[in-house]
Parts: structure tokens; sequence; C-alpha cells
């Protein structure tokens, strides 16, 4: 029987980063993928707008930025489409759009805006979230440390960042814009990927928190994706970190509340003292370490962490390059966003709400040459029923038509909650293994008793992206995670 | 029936209802889950004796009552309670209490095991949601069958001959902490030598269509048994002689408390010896293992008080006048002479043989009395005869 010193359930792009710190301290460790391919989730982002320094600097890596230019495009059924071009999260210029002076320069000034507040939360949420009331000096430190972060904004921007937190982000562009395609875009940014609309009070603290993540409120084409991988991979294969892929781990054994093995699918146990699991908390808990093991306040709070996911990936080939109308094809490299209004997001929320598909989705797609691919949402996770693919197909098909120049079919895939969680064992399929609500968030990610990525077993721990900071592609989740079992095995 | 609104709803009415109501001269009720359950009948301490002379009926059937069915059931009551219940055999029962995750009492109350598929629990508060939460994970049904099953309390030294003269069969070999299914007097029942008397005492539960039949023939020889049927204040006086604790009384659920150090551990209420740390993982052990290991703050003990006034609501002193307590339940124990109570202290006065002093404000004719008694720490358990544990019961 082989044993490890740590063993890795799920080949993520966050699993890989652990590998990546805990091999390079010299412990033996094993990555299990059920997939062929590495990477989990986040192959679904063919880009990465950003790579934190923290990240950067534990792993040692350089990655070269992508030079192309940034365009975001928001459609509008009138034609006259609104196009941004995003250099930095600073500097955003209107190339073309049917917003009035004003609102341009209002919707500039609310960018500057999310991007101060972004700019504090990102100040200490890379770090790993305290705890309220352990009385550990390090985690009363960093609570006044963040509250110091918030107060030096001064009086009137924390005043404001205070006022806006917990709103919804409808209210706060009613206030400053009036164009509704501009207010659509900004919206999109802040409800994709979770169960909020426009309207739902949090869509602009998930906002700053996507902003904080990505560095950047339109999520931009700055790395890609693959070439992210491709690095932390090769780091673990130097640092002899073994994957083995096309395996799926049935079991965490415990004993005494210790971890001891793993059972996987092939029959194999596989011993060790340490586990990070990187599947989503509620399969984690539920599914591998089992209720039987677990105080029934917890399984209660694991049972209640929602993780409903809403968007569908639909990919279709074209016949010939596509062209949108009324655009410069220049402009083609960058990202298209459908969501004309508030009103329009908040009636496809309305469906989400009660398990229906929305018949007129929002859509976020990017195009090469003949290829297209969108994110489509609010398209709801369904637990006793399947989807209806040919009719989200059919939805995506018209709002298309609407904007793209005469092209034939050739071939669609479509990827709904549902099938995401099959293919990537991610409860709900949920693009951040949970939503990104107050609630569920820093010291409250994934919930009470199960925060600083560990679990009331010992020798197990989380690293998912349904650990703080959450979703996205920043590779935190796994460094903290790893850092923590260093820490305590006593040789962080 | 069909009045849906909850509020405009009057109490319940229990299968005994028709007697309990020609019986209760005082018309005086008490709120129990939703039932009407009378709270004294005629004389509070006329029941109270003849719970400990003849014998008392008490009509229990708004207890809470949850059947646990399926493969996994005493996984699951095991993984439940503090106790280890993998050895439940056929036809006993077990005294179970619940802790949630930071080792604090949910609810006390007993499991009678069927078969090892079969388990039912019997509890005051109502525990549904607590139960369906932990039965995540495991092959079982939990189901609540409060209101399928009548219960009365059958409690006192001549119960057994009672059920002796009824010709239930063998009934005086039914162990302590046992149970069985009975013909009485024609009608089905289940019989369980359990009770909150602290005494000898059955409780039997049978269909509700079986109740009046089920009551009438208990009372049979009352010409020269005079048995009676008791209330809820007689109940109360001879639990206290017995030991037993009440949730929402002495300690609060950790389920309802709002305030997290209103909530108690086993230790702290004098449980210790419910809770097995070596058996398999149950909610709360890993905090009551932690917690075994420190000193208490706080225990639930047993007092005997100086003079004749109950110390009901009293504050408890040490000898410094510093507070370190209150009561939660006192009387004048009848049975034993003596004024007894339950009260909280703290660790320097838990050990038996200490003393504490309790303020009592003694009412007398619209006037407070201020009485300074002397306290002595002793067992919980203050009435425990013999019969209650004789196997064959006394007939």
């Amino acid at each position: 029987m082989k044993k490890f010193d740590v063993i890795i359930i799920g080949g993520g792009h966050n699993g890989l980063v652990a590998a990546c710190v805990l091999s390079k301290k010299g412990k033996k460790v094993l990555v299990i993928e059920k997939n062929e391919k590495l990477g989990g989730l986040a192959n679904y982002a063919e880009s990465l707008s950003y790579i934190s320094k923290e990240v950067i600097d534990e792993l040692n890596i350089k990655i070269e930025k992508n030079v192309s230019e940034n365009f975001v495009s928001a459609l509008s059924e009138d034609l006259n489409h609104t196009v941004l071009k995003i250099n930095d999260s600073k500097n955003i210029e209107f190339l073309q759009t049917s917003a009035s002076n004003s609102d341009q320069k209002n919707f500039i000034n609310l960018i500057n805006k999310y991007n101060l507040f972004a700019r504090t939360l990102r100040s200490f949420m890379f770090k790993r979230p305290p705890r309220v009331k352990s009385g550990s000096r390090s985690d009363i430190w960093q609570l006044f440390s963040m509250g110091f972060k918030v107060r030096r904004l001064g009086k009137k921007n924390m005043r404001e960042l205070l006022r806006v937190i917990g709103l919804n982000i409808a209210d706060d562009l009613e206030d400053n814009i009036e164009s509704n395609t501009l207010k659509g875009l900004m919206s999109n940014e802040a409800v994709i990927g979770t169960n909020l609309g426009a309207r739902s009070p949090g869509s602009i603290l998930n906002l700053l928190y996507n902003q904080a993540t990505n560095n950047s409120l339109f999520r931009i084409n700055k790395f890609n994706t693959n070439t992210f991988l491709n690095i932390i991979e090769n780091i673990c294969k130097k640092n002899n970190v073994e994957i083995q892929t096309n395996k799926t781990v049935e079991k965490i054994n415990i004993l005494n509340q210790n971890v001891n093995s793993v059972l996987l699918n092939t029959g194999e146990v596989i011993e060790t003292s340490a586990i990070i699991s990187n599947t989503d908390p509620k399969t984690s808990y539920l599914e591998l370490v089992g209720a039987s093991n677990l105080d029934t306040d917890f399984i209660r709070r694991t049972k209640n962490y929602r993780t409903k996911g809403t968007v569908a990936k639909v990919n279709i080939e074209f016949e010939s390059e596509i062209k949108i109308k009324n655009l410069d094809s220049s402009y083609s490299s960058g990202k298209f966003v459908y969501a004309p209004d508030i009103k329009y997001i908040e009636h496809a929320f309305n469906d989400n709400k009660f398990n229906k598909l929305s018949l007129n989705p929002c859509l976020e797609f990017y195009i090469n040459k003949n290829q297209l691919s969108a994110n489509v949402y609010f398209i709801p996770y369904l637990i006793n029923s399947s989807h209806d693919k040919e009719k989200i197909l059919s939805n995506v098909k018209l709002i298309l038509e609407k904007f793209i120049e005469e092209n034939q079919i050739i071939s669609s895939i479509i990827e709904t909650p549902n099938d995401i969680e099959n293919k990537y064992n991610i409860c709900g399929g949920h693009w951040s293994h949970g939503d990104m609500e107050i609630d569920q968030l820093l010291m409250m990610r994934p919930f009470y008793g199960s925060s600083q990525y560990s679990t009331p077993i010992n020798g197990l721990y989380l690293c998912s992206a349904g650990t703080h900071p959450g979703g996205g592609i920043t590779g935190i989740n796994g460094i903290n995670a790893a850092k923590q079992l260093l820490k305590v095995q006593g040789n962080g | 029936m069909d009045n849906t609104l909850s509020f405009t709803k009057p109490l319940l009415e229990t299968p005994f209802h028709k007697r309990t109501f020609e019986a209760c001269y005082n018309n005086d009720w008490y709120r129990w889950a939703g039932y009407k359950i009378a709270r004294e009948y005629s004389n509070t301490e006329l029941e109270y004796t003849s719970m400990r002379n003849t014998a008392g009926v008490l009509d229990i059937t708004p207890m809470h009552k949850y059947d646990i069915k399926g493969k996994d059931a005493i996984k699951f009551v095991d993984k439940l309670v503090t106790r280890d219940v993998t050895q439940i055999k056929p036809n006993q029962v077990m005294y179970i209490i619940w802790c949630n995750e930071d080792g604090n009492v949910i609810d006390d109350g007993t499991v009678f095991c069927f078969d090892k598929n079969h388990l039912r629990i019997f509890c005051a508060e109502r525990n549904l949601n607590w139960f369906s939460d932990t039965a995540i994970g495991f092959d079982v049904e939990v189901k609540d069958v409060s209101d399928s099953i009548a219960a009365l309390a059958f409690q006192g030294p001549l119960s057994c001959k009672i059920l002796h003269l009824l010709n239930v069969k063998n009934i005086e070999n039914l162990k302590p902490f046992f149970f069985d299914n009975f013909d009485l007097n024609g009608s089905k029942v289940t019989i369980s030598r359990t009770g909150f008397s602290g005494d000898l005492g059955y409780e039997i539960w049978c269909n509700p269509e079986e109740a009046i039949n089920v009551w009438d023939s208990l009372f049979k020889f009352n010409r020269d048994y005079k048995i009676l049927p008791a209330g809820m204040n007689a109940l109360e006086m001879v639990r206290i002689e017995a030991g037993f604790i009440q949730p929402n009384a002495d300690f609060m659920s950790a389920e309802q408390a709002l305030r997290p150090n209103r909530m108690r551990t086993p230790f702290e209420l004098g449980m210790g010896w419910l809770v097995d740390l070596n058996k398999n993982y149950f909610t709360g052990k890993r905090i009551l293992n932690d917690l075994k290991k420190k000193p208490l703050t706080k225990k639930l003990v047993g007092l005997d008080i100086q003079g004749d006034k109950p110390a009901i609501g009293s504050v408890l002193y040490d000898k410094n006048r510093k507070e370190i307590g209150i009561v939660t339940a006192g009387m004048w124990s009848p049975s034993l002479k003596s004024n007894i109570a339950f009260g909280y202290v703290d660790n320097d006065h838990m050990k038996i043989g200490s003393k504490v002093f309790a303020e009592i404000y003694h009412p007398e004719e619209l006037e407070y009395k201020k009485i300074w008694a002397e306290c002595l720490v002793v067992k919980k358990q203050f009435f425990n005869p013999q019969r209650r544990h004789k196997v064959p019961a006394d007939i």
C-alpha cells in the first residue's frame, strides 16, 4: 500500500497550486483528478484578467501578458452598440456609444468609485480570513487591520462604501446613469454566476468582490488560462508530485476524527495523514467525509450552504466567420454582453427563482472566427428534472440572430449547471462552489465551523472555491490551504 | 377540526379527555404541546399522596413520540445521543440525552427498541427538526407519531398489583427499563416499566380508540385501592424527589436558548455518567472530550435546605454572601419530611456535603418574610425506594 504525506482530491487549479506549495516544502503529494485533463473548472475560462502578486511570489513563476487590446461591447437592439476599450482598471474609454456625454462621465466615475472600494477589499482579501471570537492574537490583529483599511478610505469614501456595500446594483446605477445599455452592462458584471438579480441586495458587494479578485471590472483577457495551468502543472511535475487522472475518491476514511486513508473508485486504498479537498464543501462533507463523522449542527450548515448554479455554457460553431451587425470587426476580439437593461435582467432572474428556464436569458460571449462561446444566464440548476437543452439553444439562437449577420450553424454544445455538476463533481454546478453573498464570505466561507481552510476532521483541509476568497481563478485558496496545513503540522 | 388558523384553534383534547374532564374538578388546564392536560384535578397534595402510597394515573399523551425506522435505525440513534446504544436489545428502554455541537444538552428522553430496524424516541420537547437533520446520510425514516399513540403513566407502589389484578400476565416480571405487549382488560397495550416518579411505575401506550377502556380499567378496583388521576403539579413534586430534571425548567434546551451562556453541558447537569466518550462519533463528542478535562464552573446539585419554606426561585450564596447560583426547582417533600431543591452552585461548592446559603422570600399574609437558610449539597436523587428496582415487583 502506498503512502503519501498529503493527498489532494481534485486537480483543479487550486489543488495544483496547493500541490506546488506543499511539494516545495518537501512533502510527498498525490493529486487525484476525476477527468483526463487537469484544471477542472478553470478550463471554462479562456483567459484570466489578473494573477495576484501573492501567487506569483509564492510559486515564483513568470507569466506573459497577452498584448491584444481589450474591448467590451454592450449589444443593443437598435444596433447602436456601445464599445469600451479597457486599457487597465483605471483607464477605460468609450469608443462608440449612444449614451450622452454626462452619462459617459458618470459611468467612468462610478467605475472609479468601485475601483477604489475593490482596492480596499483586495488589501485584505488574499490573506487567511480571521476568525471572530477565536481569541487568537493574529485574528484580532487582522480584524483590526481590516477595519483600519476601510477607515483609511477617509470619512466620505468610507461612508459611501458602507452605504453601498449592502445595496443592489440597480439602485446605485439608477442614481447615476440614464442609459439602459450602460446599466445593463454594469449589472451583468454584478449578477453573472450568482443567484442575484440586479435588484437583489448584495449585488454591489458581489461586483466589488469580483473586481477585487480579477483586478478588473469587466474580466478582461490579460493572461491565457492554459498557460497558467501548464506552468503550475510543470512545477508539480518538477517537484515530483504524483498525479493520477481518471480516478475519483469515493470516501475519506476517518479514524477517531483523524483522516486515515482515501478509497478510490478503483477500489484502491491510499493511506495518508493529511488531505486537502478541492471539491466543493457540500461534496467534501456530505459525500466524502460522511454525515456520521460530523455534528448535526454542522450538517445543517452544510445542507443550507447555497450552491445553486445559474450559468450554462453554450459553444456554437458557425459555417463562416462571425460578423456582428453594425460593429467594426476589429472589436471582435473582445467580450460581448447582451443584458439590455435592468428590467430584462430582473425578468431573467425571476424565472431562475422558480427554477424555470429564462425565455429571454442574458448572454455574455466571445467569438473566435467561426466559433462562439457564450455564458448564458439564468439557467437554474435543477434538482429532480433535466433541462430542455433544445429550448435553451433556440432561445440563445433567437437572441444571436438579432446581432449576427446571416450564418449557418454547424454544431453546438451546451453545458448546463447539471452537466457541470456531473463533469466536475461540483454540487449544484455553481461557478464559485457556492453563492458569493455576505453570509458566505470571508470568515463565514463556506460556513461557521469550517473557516480558515480547516475542517472538524483533523488532517482534512479545504482549498476549493468554496473557501475564502471564493471563486475566480486566483489560486489563493490553494496557497492559503497549503499554508494552513503546514502551520498546523508545525513547519509553516 | 377543519379550522386551520392555529391561533383560533382551541387546545386539543387527548383521547382520555372525556374522563380527565369529568375528574378535573378544578377545571385547571395546562398547555402541553397543544393539548389540554390537567394541572390539578382537585388537590395537588392528595394526588401526590396517591402516587406515593397507592398509584396515580397521569395523561402523558402529548409527549412527543418519534418512530425511527430503517436499516440504520440503531446507528442513527447512536450518532444522536451521548450513550452507547449499539448494544440495545429488543424490548429494552434506554434513558438518553442528546447534545448540540458545543456539547450543550438539547433534551432528554427514552428510546424504545422494537427490533434493530425500529426504534422509538419519547421526549418532552419537539425534536423533529433536529432528528431529521441528524438523519441526513443515514438510511432511516424519522416520523412524528405523537398523535397516533395515547399514553398514561401509572405510577405508585400499588401499580403492579392493580395491573396484576387486571390479569395483565406476568407484569411483575417486567424488569425496569424494559417493555412488552400485554392484554389489559381486552385492550392491546404496550407497557413499559418506566416513569417520571422515581417509584415503582409503568407507562401504558395504546391506540387512541382503546384509551377510555384502559383508563376505566385502571380505576376498576378503586373501592379497595383508592387510586387517583394526578395532574402536572403532582408530577412536578414527584419528579423533584426522584431527581429528574426538565428542559426549560432546570436548564434551557440548547435548541431554544438564545443566550449562549444559558446552555448547559451534561457534566454541568450532573449527567456525566450518560456520556460515553469511547463510543463512535456523536454530535458534541469533540467538545465534550475537551470539556471533560476542564473543571466545571457550575453544576446542578441537590440541596437539603434548613427549615420548611420551599426555596423556589431563591438565589444561592456562599458563607461570605457572594452570589454563587440559583435554585431551579424546590419543594417541601411530604415523603421525606425535608425541604429539598435543585440549584446551580459554583466549583467550590459542588462537592457533596458542602454548605451554601439560600435567601428565601416566603410570602406571609401579604408580606414577605426573608429567610437566610443553610443548605447542604446532596445527591439530586432524594427518593429512591427499593421497590422501584425489585424484580418481580410487589403485587
